[in-house]
């Protein structure tokens, strides 16, 4: 990400943006016995798009926000938050993954780990009450819930943030593509029987 | 350069770090009135316009969602709904009965003297906001603050019941922690056994409270109604809840062999995945509930 002015705007817009609606609409709808979480998604998109460091940052934030607003034990969310955009940013810098359905295994791993990394720092912070069971399955459907959302809010994360990112997600992805075939004198199209120019 | 990039990285993610373990150290070391609550409570009502613009805006959706979910349980529900009606009409006409005889009664002991639930408190009705999104925290926002005169530590009920109490207030909103919350606890009395223990919840599961102190010797019956004991002791100790809120019905008790208490599970009457309104029990002034004790005797 080009660290300018009109990044940390639409990066801090849409962190905002994220947060509010996630603590004021999502968090009101109930299926299956739990809800989605857009915080960890938007962290992630952003590792995705951008790396490990704007990854770090977005989740810092993020995460400070979602405390604030909540009123929860400010700094526990920032911290899982931080280790897993740090984590996807490094993973998108090692393995490039170029895939249109990448958001999908990104945006559950991302859930995943903030569930559990939540839960081990509310652990740490001493939480008196008995844990029932069903914090298992209200885990496993968010992330089902959120891979459903994945798509969706990483395209608006990316369509936001594609002005300043150092390289355009798409452009990656086609020049991650092989070569199309070649005809006999190097045009290409020509060897192809089924394709007319 | 590839050295100093990877400085630079380890770097971020070091301060991000560091800063994060600084401010949770921060905030559980400091009172409840620190820089960083107060930094809280601002950021709280900066956000709120914006949160209650963006709970009234998504509200269809989020009902329409509601509405898809609830059609898929409804059938099941709605038989075991009308059993409960004929149960409940059964139990009024029953305890309006009971309740004329016990007036009189307290007329005889002198107990009218006692402040009771309806009348020592005031309903102030506020619209749900914000709620957390994770299962270890348990709180929600309402858009009603210390301007409508609501106050840290007052009760706060919901459709069905006790939801929680208030635990910070600003000008225009309050945060409230409900009793599913990891850190509640509130008095309470099965009725009519009268056994008293103490409401905890299970964090992760909404529909499951636990009672527990309650002792082993006590007999009680599935469906038993939970209510607020509202103690208040000779050394100024008090209850934060008014007594007779009703809390929730026994759902099952586990009584371990060798345990002094039996832990009662129940099931609380509110949805607290659906509040949409709750109300804030006021307590009402001296000479309120001297005018209100004035209209009950004429």
């Amino acid at each position: 990400m080009i660290p300018n002015g009109s990044a940390f705007l639409r990066a801090g817009g849409l962190c905002l943006a994220f947060v509010i609606v996630q603590v004021s609409c999502i968090s009101q709808i109930n299926l299956l016995g739990g809800g989605a979480n857009i915080v960890p998604l938007y962290v992630a998109a952003v590792a995705l798009y951008a790396g490990s460091i704007p990854g770090a940052a977005a989740g810092f934030s993020a995460g400070l926000l979602l405390d604030l607003a909540v009123g929860g034990d400010v700094g526990a969310s920032s911290l899982v938050l931080t280790a897993v955009g740090y984590g996807l940013g490094r993973y998108r810098e090692v393995r490039d993954p170029a895939h249109s359905l990448a958001p999908l295994p990104v945006a559950a791993v991302a859930t995943l780990a903030y569930a559990l990394g939540f839960a081990a720092v509310s652990f740490m912070l001493s939480s008196e009450a008995d844990v029932s069971a069903l914090v298992l399955r209200d885990t496993v459907v968010t992330v089902i819930l959120n891979c459903l959302i994945a798509l969706p809010a990483f395209v608006l994360v990316r369509r936001v943030l594609r002005p300043v990112l150092v390289v355009d997600p798409l452009e990656r992805r086609r020049r991650r593509r092989g070569p199309r075939p070649t005809g006999p004198i190097g045009l290409r199209g020509i060897g192809d029987p089924g394709t007319q120019l | 350069m590839y050295d100093k990039t990877v400085r630079r990285r380890r770097v971020a993610l070091a301060v991000f770090i560091g800063l994060s373990l600084l401010l949770l150290t921060t905030f559980f070391g400091e009172s409840g009135g620190g820089p960083l609550h107060a930094v809280q409570k601002g950021a709280q009502e900066a956000l709120s316009p914006l949160e209650e613009g963006a709970s009234r805006a998504g509200k269809p959706f989020s009902d329409l969602v509601g509405w898809t979910g609830d059609v898929l349980g409804a059938k099941g529900e709605n038989e075991e709904l009308e059993r409960e009606v004929e149960r409940q009409r059964k139990e009024l006409a029953r305890a309006q009965t009971d309740r004329n005889e016990a007036e009189q009664l307290r007329g005889i002991v002198g107990l009218n003297r006692q402040e009771g639930f309806p009348t020592s408190v005031e309903p102030l009705s506020a619209r749900v906001i914000a709620r957390s999104p994770t299962v270890w925290y348990s709180t929600i926002q309402i858009n009603k603050g210390s301007g409508d005169g609501v106050e840290v530590d007052q009760p706060v009920i919901a459709s069905g019941g006790l939801a929680g109490r208030v635990t910070s207030v600003t000008g225009g909103n309050a945060r409230v922690t409900l009793i599913t919350d990891a850190t509640s606890a509130v008095s309470a009395q099965i009725m009519p056994e009268g056994a008293t223990g103490v409401v905890k919840p299970e964090v992760g599961d909404p529909n499951d409270l636990l009672l527990d102190f309650v002792e082993r010797r006590s007999s009680l019956k599935r469906n038993a109604i939970v209510v607020t004991s509202g103690f208040k002791s000779t050394r100024n100790l008090e209850s934060l809840f008014p007594r007779g809120i009703p809390i929730g019905k026994v759902s099952r008790v586990d009584a371990g062999e060798i345990e002094l208490y039996q832990r009662v599970h129940v099931k609380p009457f509110v949805d607290f995945k659906r509040m949409d309104i709750v109300q804030v029990l006021i307590p009402r002034s001296e000479g309120q509930r001297a005018e209100l004790r004035g209209e009950a005797s004429r």
